[in-house]
């Protein structure tokens, strides 16, 4: 198992957002979070991240455990974060977002990596533009680019076609399948676009009020599911 | 020229002048206060500790003027690292007590000070040449005073470098932006905090050695300077541009306030524009972090 959390909890102050999840990922596999809104979902990427006031349980990353690890040591084994609502550093070049990505990855070389320079040519025309001037798609793009920079082994996505026009959000699916399927990195894929998440996802888990209801292969989340824990 | 312009070029250079020692005294508060936002109350104590460390290199080991001054920028940004990490790390977040904290520290360097080297004024001794007065064409100005320029100069570009130009620099601008989001992507905040802070009080260091040359050297000389870098930085928003720019107009209209009225009076009328400039615009010039505000 590559990432592991066992009877995880965890709060912001004294309130209790996550009650005891268990959860796993295999190398190479696409776990999707599903579930409405505020049923955990972000706290269960930003618990992973170590971005929560507390944690209680047991969390470790290829066996190691990472359960009093601070965020940026956790980044450093190879956790990418796509945060929901993208949070690039607006004030920052295209370049320097991507550059940050690569202080969580060993043998940095203070270059931004080609491999987000291949997949986002329009990122690699506009290094020098500065990112809050960019599209909330070319956003979406260079905040995918600045994890990948990380060099992951696990991408955490959190919602990251929230906000964005329809043509946009084929084109991302089809960056995150390349980056699964082709690439073999394992993906935490929170979303609420379900089509999204069946096409991309190997496995689900169903999130309710801070727990995990319901889990299983993609191909076993039903209609009826959907209807019962989704729909609003 | 007629007296009345050459007064007037005159008034314009010492403004230049007053405008350099406002941005060299108020940088290291504009970097600590901008990344990490701490209201730092020992800064001018800061700048006290690198008069007395250029005082005591020369006094009792010989060390030539102009060496002192890189060595009293480690020795105070050695001071002010300490401080952060057994101090200002555990205050984060909490503004008021990091004030009180911050001026506690102060109180206690001065005493500190005044201990180790006495309540008389020590003096810091410059190369000759320094101490001289060049006049071109009926403008007249001291030597020091145009160092004191350069060095501003030279400091603003230093700390541009450092902030553009490096891999700290981007982690420094990193953790002022987002924190959480600097974290996720393997920066240790703490680390950048206590090096900046390092950073800060090394330029506070260096102003130390440049004012310990202006004036005489006091436990208490801090105070006067203090006041002068949080008009700056304040004025400034927390930004490096910003406080480049309010220094150089608070220096000039100061300069030329003295030429029409007296030097008091253009004080009075400095802090006067200063308050109703921070009625209508209070994040200053150019603000550090909108976050923050």
């Amino acid at each position: 198992m590559l990432l592991r959390l066992d009877t995880v909890s965890s709060f912001y102050g004294r309130t209790q957002i996550l009650r005891d999840i268990d959860f796993g990922v295999t190398n190479g596999s696409c776990m999707c979070v599903l579930g409405r809104n505020g049923v955990g979902k972000t706290t269960l990427l930003r618990t992973i991240m170590g971005l929560v006031d507390k944690m209680t349980g047991t969390m470790t990353v290829s066996d190691t455990n990472l359960t009093r690890a601070r965020t940026d040591e956790r980044a450093k084994y190879g956790l990418g974060y796509v945060p929901q609502g993208r949070q690039i550093l607006g004030n920052f070049t295209v370049r320097e977002n991507i550059l940050l990505g690569t202080f969580a990855k060993t043998g940095r070389n203070g270059k931004v990596p080609d491999i987000c320079l291949d997949l986002f040519p329009y990122l690699a025309e506009n290094l020098n533009r500065r990112a809050g001037e960019l599209s909330g798609g070319q956003q979406q793009q260079l905040a995918i680019s600045r994890a990948l920079a990380v060099d992951p082994q696990i991408l955490l996505l959190d919602e990251p076609t929230e906000g964005i026009q329809p043509n946009i959000v084929a084109e991302i699916g089809e960056t995150l399948r390349m980056l699964n399927k082709k690439m073999g990195i394992s993906m935490i894929l929170s979303e609420q676009h379900i089509k999204v998440a069946r096409d991309l996802g190997d496995q689900f888990v169903m999130m309710d009020n801070g727990r995990i209801v319901e889990s299983g292969d993609i191909s076993e989340l039903t209609d009826d599911m959907v209807d019962r824990h989704m729909t609003v | 020229m007629d007296i009345s312009s050459i007064a007037f070029a005159n008034s314009l250079i010492l403004g230049l002048s007053i405008a350099g020692i406002f941005f060299v005294a108020a940088l290291g508060l504009t970097i600590i206060y901008g990344t990490a936002g701490v209201i730092n109350m020992a800064h001018g104590e800061f700048i006290m500790l690198g008069a007395y460390t250029v005082y005591a290199l020369q006094t009792f080991a010989g060390i030539p003027y102009f060496l002192c001054i890189p060595v009293a920028f480690v020795v105070v940004g050695a001071i002010g690292f300490a401080i952060e990490k057994s101090l200002i790390r555990y205050l984060y977040d909490r503004p008021l007590d990091t004030l009180l904290a911050t001026w506690g520290v102060s109180l206690v360097l001065i005493q500190g000070t005044r201990l180790i080297f006495g309540s008389d004024p020590k003096y810091v001794e410059i190369p000759q040449f320094l101490s001289s007065n060049l006049e071109v064409g009926g403008l007249s100005l001291g030597v020091f005073r145009i160092f004191i320029i350069f060095m501003a100069l030279v400091l603003a570009a230093g700390v541009w470098f450092i902030f553009y130009k490096t891999d700290f620099g981007i982690k420094i601008r990193a953790v002022t932006q987002n924190r959480e989001i600097a974290a996720s992507f393997g920066i240790n905040s703490g680390q950048v905090y206590s090096f900046t802070f390092a950073l800060g009080a090394g330029l506070a260091g260096v102003a130390g050695a440049l004012f310990g040359a202006l004036n005489i050297v006091l436990p208490t000389m801090g105070m006067g300077y203090v006041v002068e870098a949080f008009l700056t930085v304040v004025t400034g928003g927390g930004a490096l541009l910003g406080s480049a720019i309010a220094s150089l107009a608070i220096g000039e209209l100061q300069s030329i306030f003295a030429l029409i009225t007296n030097s008091t009076f253009a004080k009075f009328l400095i802090f006067v524009l200063i308050v109703v400039f921070l009625r209508f615009r209070p994040q200053g010039l150019i603000s550090a972090s909108g976050k923050r505000r």
